[in-house]
């Protein structure tokens, strides 16, 4: 049993990606070839965004959004603790702050309501994330950017594909960065991402950062940028999975339920507000003894993961931002007790069954 | 007749079987970030090297980055670069918040001239940049002795000169880092952005492999902030295909280059490449220079020969670096050299025929 089960998933669409991969080495235009302005159109339509900027990594897509802003060293960030570290790691990369905020007990993702207790003179934005698929509370937290002049980063790495009151995840801020690591919702083959914008200024600005801060040309460099560009061979990837993406949110849909109706009595099954659409980058449950019933799991070999067992605040990374154990207790509980099941659109009802079975046996 | 200014496709033909396998075998394993196909590419990389590390990165400009991050180069250190290069060499530098501070280069090599760095060291500098351009190393023995002098970090850009020599020892091993590129174009290249640097000091390995995986060697667990830059599992397994070829394919760019020389070496208004003593030159580029360049570019374009210039401007006087406010007299070699220079299609793959034409297109040029 594979936690995510990328080897189907390529069987199934092998003529196409092979094609799409053997067109790239063939015309050998491996760099910045037609096919990232293809994906670029392609998914800029999908999600209703004016423009799609494909990026080195999903990482990178962060990185470059936050640049467009011109940060001052001690220009402060809201963020959420609960999240991979990337989302935190191109703040003080730019030699901003990041001030984290609790999470709601429930999505996981960011509380708006205590974003408005972090705001101070020098807070300039907030990085929302969309944590295990789901979008987090736009409206809210929208409003409270508003008022307080802030600009919202969307980080949809997980979420590509979700909806939000019937719009699309990657158009929800003013710009959304998403991942096409290979085990995300969308995966290419290899690092990918992507930043999106309606802002015609910071687009432009983007695209030349994203090459070495270049001018009119290759060689005239106007400001100083990064080398974070997508590889066509990955977006050729992308172009050869995307037809098939809409059908595979569904899949992902009924596989959560199905776990949920078998898992409900038992354990936290994830919840999806009624105005969301998820993607389940992860379908993760809250567990008693989570330690011991990963253990367990692993005996009966069913792979599991945890996201995350320690909240940014706690990791020795950020231990410079002198936040002490007890901080975000939302966070510290749920990194405690979470852990995410195998999740992909091949899983199939008996291996999901078996799940269920050993879950439901470990607690009984 | 098309020449390429650098033949991918031919190249790709000969080793179609082995780098197909190498990518389908990727893909069956599904294994695309991470594990053995950059961690085989490292070791083989580091082995036929001759040094103790090679970690894989995104690409050459991060490899830059890298490597001064773990020197611990930041916000008040000063870094001595060249004044001709690719913008990734000085860029890297301004990314870490350090001050970039170029030397002019030597007319002749277009290398940088080892005479001026001395004037340039401050109490706030820190280490030395060379860039082995074009392939051809720059004089690093006499860096080196500037370095181990005033107590500065080495680290060189290799981006250009995989394998190349100084004195029967290869660039990358002089100082603390070297950096490479193997941007489809290099001399060795994957089929997309990918990077490395070498080292033989156990700890800077250490840093570089965690930094640049956001500051974690255990998943979840980072000791540091870092970046995500790796080298995708594809492109690794593209490489491996290719590092067994380098050492003939950057003799077959040698054996082109001197067949370049012998057709084109009675034309009074071009100078040729110079080959500097104790250097072993391996021809990434093959950069002539003549005072009526535009001219003989747009004559060559018409004639399907690609050409490229490498950098049109000296790094000093881009836009991007306005603000260090540099003039003309700074740096007259790198003001006035990049307007004579003009590289000629350069592969492994080139033929005698595809150089006679281009020399043949170059005479008639100037006959006219
Ligand atoms: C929430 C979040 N943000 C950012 C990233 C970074 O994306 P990437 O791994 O493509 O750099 C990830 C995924 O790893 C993520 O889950
Ligand atoms: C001298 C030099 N340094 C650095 C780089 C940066 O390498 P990359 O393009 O892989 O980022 C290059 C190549 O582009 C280069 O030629």
């Amino acid at each position: 049993m594979r936690f995510i089960d990328l080897q189907t998933q390529y069987l199934e669409y092998k003529t196409e990606i092979d094609a799409q991969i053997n067109d790239v080495i063939s015309n050998a235009s491996f760099i910045m070839g037609s096919k990232i302005e293809e994906l670029e159109d392609i998914l800029a339509n999908y999600v209703g965004i004016k423009h799609a900027i494909g990026c080195a990594s999903g990482t990178d897509a962060l990185l470059l959004a936050l640049m467009t802003y011109d940060l001052q060293p001690d220009d402060e960030i809201i963020t959420t603790p609960f999240t991979f570290i990337a989302t935190s790691e191109v703040i003080s990369f730019l030699k901003a702050k990041p001030v984290f905020v609790d999470i709601k007990e429930k999505s996981y993702n960011i509380d708006p309501k205590q974003i408005r207790n972090a705001i101070t003179s020098k807070t300039k934005g907030i990085i929302a994330v969309d944590i295990f698929g789901q979008c987090a509370n736009y409206d809210e937290i929208n409003s409270v950017a508003q008022e307080n002049n802030l600009f919202v980063i969307e980080d949809a790495a997980q979420s590509f594909g979700a909806e939000y009151k019937g719009k699309k995840a990657c158009s929800l801020t003013d710009m959304t960065c998403t991942s096409f690591f290979p085990a995300k919702p969308l995966g290419c083959y290899g690092d990918g991402g992507m930043v999106f914008t309606n802002n015609d200024k910071k687009a432009e600005k983007l695209k030349s950062l994203r090459v070495h801060g270049k001018g009119s040309h290759k060689y005239d460099n106007i400001q100083i940028g990064v080398n974070a560009r997508l590889d066509t061979i990955q977006a050729a990837v992308l172009l050869a999975k995307f037809p098939h993406y809409k059908k595979e949110i569904e899949l992902r849909n009924q596989k959560a339920s199905y776990y949920t109706e078998r898992l409900n009595d038992c354990v936290i099954t994830p919840h999806v507000c009624a105005h969301n659409l998820s993607v389940y980058a992860q379908y993760s449950i809250r567990a008693k003894n989570r330690d011991q019933l990963q253990e367990h799991l692993n005996t009966k070999g069913i792979p599991t993961a945890v996201h995350y067992p320690r909240p940014l605040h706690l990791q020795t990374a950020f231990s410079f931002l002198g936040y002490k154990k007890g901080a975000f207790p939302i966070s510290e509980k749920v990194s405690n007790e979470i852990v995410s099941l195998p999740m992909h659109p091949f899983l199939t009802e008996k291996d999901q069954d078996k799940i269920s079975e050993e879950i439901i046996s470990f607690y009984s | 007749m098309i020449i390429p200014f650098v033949d991918l496709k031919t190249q790709y033909q000969n080793l179609k079987p082995e780098i197909d396998k190498a990518i389908e075998d990727v893909i069956s394993k599904t294994m695309f970030i991470g594990g053995t196909y950059p961690e085989d590419f490292e070791k083989a990389y580091a082995e036929k090297y001759g040094v103790k590390h090679c970690i894989s990165v995104g690409n050459g400009t991060d490899a830059i980055y890298i490597a001064l991050k773990a020197l611990n180069i930041g916000l008040g250190d000063e870094v001595i670069t060249t004044s001709v290069s690719w913008i990734a060499t000085s860029e890297a530098i301004s990314q870490t918040g350090a001050k970039v501070v170029f030397v002019d280069i030597e007319q002749d090599s277009l290398l940088i001239d080892v005479s001026f760095i001395e004037k340039k060291i401050t109490n706030k500098t820190k280490a030395i940049l060379p860039v082995h351009l074009y392939g051809q190393p720059a004089k690093i023995d006499k860096i080196k002795e500037l370095c181990d002098k005033h107590n500065l970090y080495l680290v060189e850009d290799c981006a250009q000169a995989h394998f190349a020599e100084f004195k029967r020892q290869r660039v990358g091993t002089f100082g603390d880092i070297g950096t490479f590129s193997f941007y489809p174009g290099k001399n060795l290249g994957a089929y997309g952005d990918a990077g490395g640097v070498i080292t033989n000091n156990d700890e800077l390995a250490k840093f570089m492999r965690m930094f640049s995986r956001h500051g974690s060697l255990v998943k979840h667990q980072h000791e540091i902030e870092g970046i995500n830059s790796r080298m995708d599992a594809i492109q690794a397994a593209i490489l491996s295909v290719k590092l067994p070829h380098i050492l003939d394919w950057n003799k077959q760019r040698f054996d082109n280059a001197c067949l370049y020389n012998k057709h084109l070496k009675d034309i009074k208004e071009i100078s040729l490449p110079k080959i500097m003593a104790d250097v072993s030159h391996i021809f990434h580029l093959y950069v002539i220079k003549t005072d009526r360049r535009d001219k003989l570019q747009k004559f060559l374009d018409e004639k399907g020969i690609q050409n490229g210039v490498h950098y049109p401007t000296g790094l000093p006087f881009l836009k991007a670096y306005d603000y260090l406010g540099h003039k003309e007299e700074d740096f007259p070699n790198a003001f006035n050299e990049p307007k004579k220079i003009l590289s000629l299609p350069m592969s492994p793959e080139l033929t005698e025929e595809q150089i006679i034409y281009v020399s043949n297109a170059i005479k008639e040029f100037f006959e006219k």
